[in-house]
């Protein structure tokens, strides 16, 4: 999604949101990761002006003192690399063996026997979950993405694309440049 | 971006080691937010450097600026180096990361154009490949020299007025230009 992204270029505008839209995405966060809710203060303080930044493709992202912290697509809120990062919990992880690492870094999508292989580690997931892609030997996330079959497909299949890559390390929103306030 | 703070690499080299079990399962005893050692240069967490083209560069930088993570890092590299290579999988196919070349500060130039017989514009351009924020320029030019000031095109500033000789000396106070980076045109044609 963000492969070809460009902080110049693809950002349309930005707008700040209002407190009533902020208090219905919070409860949409709290809705989808049940776990932020201890932290929920700390990743959007109430008092603190939130930026949504439209991008093209129908992309948006929250930002918070420039910083951008979540982002969608259409329909729901993902947490960016830097915030997964800082709070691991959000969101379900996904293992990849080493060998995967290289090809999820340069934006692959990840494929099934990457998630099979003994160096990997699969946790129950549904269809559609939003999922952290972590790597064998890592301690940190390298990808966020979207499960394109369940846990038990994945391993009876075994074939074809597991998890969407949406959003790598080093991709254009990882490099985009903090926003002024 | 290297923005997590690297003040206090030891604290954080603990942190980490307890979030290892990977469960998605908070720990109880960990602070969050956690903080992460981004790499300078690559600006992924330290230990994806290995996976940069430009990997030298990365160490040289950890070795300067996390000298501890830098000699952990190496004694887990000698350990790999002699399991030998069976535990690592290895797939074919292309899947080296490009490298973005940073753009080579240019020669910033100056120049003036008359506009009337006695009135003149002064165009500054390459101010952009130093890492300046165009329209921060442009504001700060505008309230030195109390007049107007643009972004005119890509990596050009008009500011009106003739300001040649104040602004040789305000851009390498301000904006730490080297003198000899700065280039004065004269006077230009529109």
């Amino acid at each position: 999604m963000f492969k070809k992204f460009n902080d110049k270029e693809n950002i349309s505008g930005t707008t700040q949101v209002k407190s009533s839209v902020i208090r219905s995405i919070r409860e949409k966060l709290l809705d989808t990761y049940p776990d932020i809710k201890d932290y929920l203060d700390q990743i959007l303080p109430k008092k603190e002006p939130i930026k949504l930044i439209k991008c093209h493709d129908h992309i948006e992202i929250l930002a918070l003192g420039g910083e951008p912290v979540f982002f969608k697509q259409r329909d729901f809120f993902m947490p960016t690399l830097k915030l997964l990062h800082k709070y691991p919990f959000l969101l379900p992880h996904q293992q990849v063996d080493q060998g995967a690492i290289q090809f999820v870094l340069s934006g692959a999508n990840i494929m099934c026997p990457g998630l099979t292989s003994p160096g990997a580690h699969l946790v129950q997931a549904d269809k559609e979950t939003v999922v952290a892609v972590m790597a064998e030997g890592k301690q940190h996330a390298l990808a966020i993405g979207v499960m394109k079959m369940s846990t038990e497909a994945i391993k009876s299949v075994n074939k074809g694309i597991g998890i969407e890559n949406v959003h790598y390390l080093s991709d254009g929103l990882w490099h985009m440049k903090a926003l002024k306030k | 971006m290297a923005e997590a703070d690297v003040t206090d690499p030891v604290d954080l080299n603990e942190d980490s080691q307890k979030t290892k079990p990977k469960k998605s399962s908070k720990k109880k005893d960990v602070s969050y937010p956690l903080k992460v050692v981004y790499c300078g240069v690559c600006s992924m967490p330290v230990e994806y450097c290995e996976f940069n083209p430009a990997y030298k560069d990365c160490k040289k930088w950890l070795a300067e600026n996390c000298p501890d993570l830098f000699e952990r890092l190496t004694i887990e590299e000698e350990a790999d180096a002699g399991d030998g290579k069976k535990k690592k999988q290895k797939r074919g196919g292309r899947g080296v990361m490009k490298v973005k070349k940073k753009a080579e500060p240019q020669t910033v130039t100056i120049s003036r154009i008359q506009r009337q017989k006695k009135k003149y514009v002064t165009v500054v351009r390459g101010i952009g490949s130093h890492d300046i924020d165009l329209k921060d320029a442009a504001k700060a030019f505008a309230s030195r020299f109390s007049c107007g000031a643009s972004v005119s095109g890509d990596d050009e500033i008009v500011i009106q007025g003739d300001v040649t000789d104040d602004l040789l000396d305000y851009l390498s106070e301000k904006f730490n230009i080297d003198e000899d980076n700065i280039e004065d045109l004269g006077d230009v044609k529109k």
